[in-house]
């Protein structure tokens, strides 16, 4: 999916600007990103974290946007017209975004997480070789058949940080996974995010969980009305 | 007795009445085969893009539902007709005409109860398939496919709508013999000839059809529900 060199993936995201209904959310934010990093993201509720992440996927347009990556090779701007449209396909090929309460398709656990496999032209058998890793991974081995309807909210979380795993991005962006989980399921949630980082994958994610400080972040931000602060981390 | 005349014609295999019965299911089935597609996309584009005129445009589907048949077989004839501005296609009382008159007939009510239904569908649901890599019109079919049962319902609703209509078959079609008469039309001719058996056989069968798509729309209800 990711089409960034594992290498050399630091992102400059830069002139971030969000209003909703007049109200500033996100105000000139800049920062920079990388693969290597895993950032938790703090802030109190409507402080514009989600928004952010949905805007690093490429799933929000804002107000103004800078992208730039490597020695500045691309650089976009909202005040082109094609700019967005162009930073919008770079940002969807490299993060993936997970919501606080996942969305599983209806179907198998297998098919939601062969879901985005199956957009990289893989074959079966390597679909069905990475699912059955992911599903190991999880700690579900057992519930690839099982309906996506009938899991519990710990495991629909699993399943879909599993689903986001498979298909390598650059990013992944949590937006409070742990939110809906119990103790048994946020260790299985904590060993996918090892994972994570293992395979490179840089990890921003977003929580209010007081466990979150088991997890070995290397970055804090905090966004605090519509400004973000690096903390220690 | 004319009840019993009915069943009689019905199980009696008689060719004229089946063949109504046919050929009113085939002009139906091919103008919900023709409709749906561009309506379902129609809808989805209400339901998901930004644009304007967009809560125009929603209003004017769900008005065009109200439309009477009589009207819509009305100014189809009068496109249609030698001296209408369509009368060079010489569609006038054709199934082709038929067809066109319950696709107008169905196609509001196609947009507006598929509108309703992806309206309903959560928005994480194309947002997930995007961020998962998919293609935009991959996802637009991941999105159909999460609203299957409502679309399936909004289609047989439709259907339900065309099956019964008179007054555009009637008016567009010609009633004629073999050709153009279907259910309703040869119940309406029927009924005025006072010949009642017939019409109450092809009433059985439109009621039989009714029955059937409501057992069916519950069936799909359910199966809805029972994925969410």
């Amino acid at each position: 999916m990711s089409i960034l060199n594992k290498q050399a993936t630091i992102l400059k995201l830069g002139d971030i600007n969000y209003k909703r209904n007049k109200q500033i959310i996100l105000h000139n934010l800049n920062f920079e990103i990388s693969s290597e990093n895993f950032i938790l993201m703090t802030g109190q509720n409507g402080s514009g974290k989600s928004t952010l992440l949905k805007i690093m996927a490429g799933l929000l347009k804002p107000d103004s946007f800078d992208l730039s990556y490597k020695q500045c090779v691309q650089t976009n701007s909202i005040e082109k017209k094609n700019s967005w449209s162009a930073a919008k396909k770079f940002l969807r090929q490299n993060f993936c975004y997970l919501h606080q309460t996942p969305y599983l398709f209806s179907g198998t656990v297998y098919d939601n997480i062969a879901y985005g496999l199956r957009h990289q032209g893989l074959s079966r058998s390597e679909i069905s070789h990475k699912v059955s890793e992911a599903l190991k991974i999880i700690a579900l081995p057992h519930l690839g058949n099982r309906n996506s309807y009938a899991l519990s909210g710990g495991e629909k979380q699993r399943v879909a940080i599993a689903r986001s795993w498979v298909i390598h991005p650059a990013f992944i962006l949590l937006d409070e996974p742990f939110a809906n989980m119990d103790k048994h399921s946020r260790n299985s949630a904590y060993d996918i995010i090892n994972q994570l980082k293992e395979d490179n994958i840089g990890i921003i994610l977003t929580s209010h969980d007081p466990h979150s400080g088991e997890l070995d972040f290397n970055r804090h931000m905090h966004l605090h009305q519509g400004g973000m602060i690096e903390k220690q981390a | 007795m004319a009840t019993l005349q009915a069943l009689n014609l019905l199980f009696s295999g008689d060719t004229e009445l089946w063949e109504i019965i046919f050929l009113s299911f085939s002009v139906s089935f091919r103008a919900i085969l023709f409709s749906a597609p561009l309506a379902i996309m129609i809808a989805f584009c209400l339901a998901y893009l930004q644009f304007p005129a967009r809560r125009f445009f929603i209003a004017l589907f769900n008005t065009a539902m109200s439309i009477p048949a009589v009207v819509v077989g009305l100014t189809l004839y009068l496109l249609l007709s030698r001296s209408g501005p369509l009368g060079d296609l010489k569609l006038l009382f054709t199934q082709e005409a038929m067809i066109i008159g319950q696709m107008v007939l169905c196609f509001p009510l196609l947009v507006a109860l598929s509108h309703a239904t992806l309206q309903a569908v959560d928005r994480r649901a194309w947002e997930t398939a995007i961020t998962l890599g998919a293609h935009p019109f991959r996802a637009v079919f991941t999105v159909l496919k999460e609203a299957r049962f409502g679309l399936t319902a909004a289609i047989l609703a439709g259907f339900g709508r065309i099956i019964a209509e008179v007054g555009s078959s009637m008016m567009v079609g010609g009633n004629i013999l073999h050709y153009t008469r279907n259910i309703p039309t040869a119940i309406a001719l029927e009924t005025s000839k006072g010949s009642f058996a017939q019409g109450i056989a092809l009433g059985i069968v439109l009621l039989l059809m009714a029955l059937l798509l409501n057992l069916f729309l519950t069936y799909i209800q359910g199966q809805g529900e029972h994925s969410l």
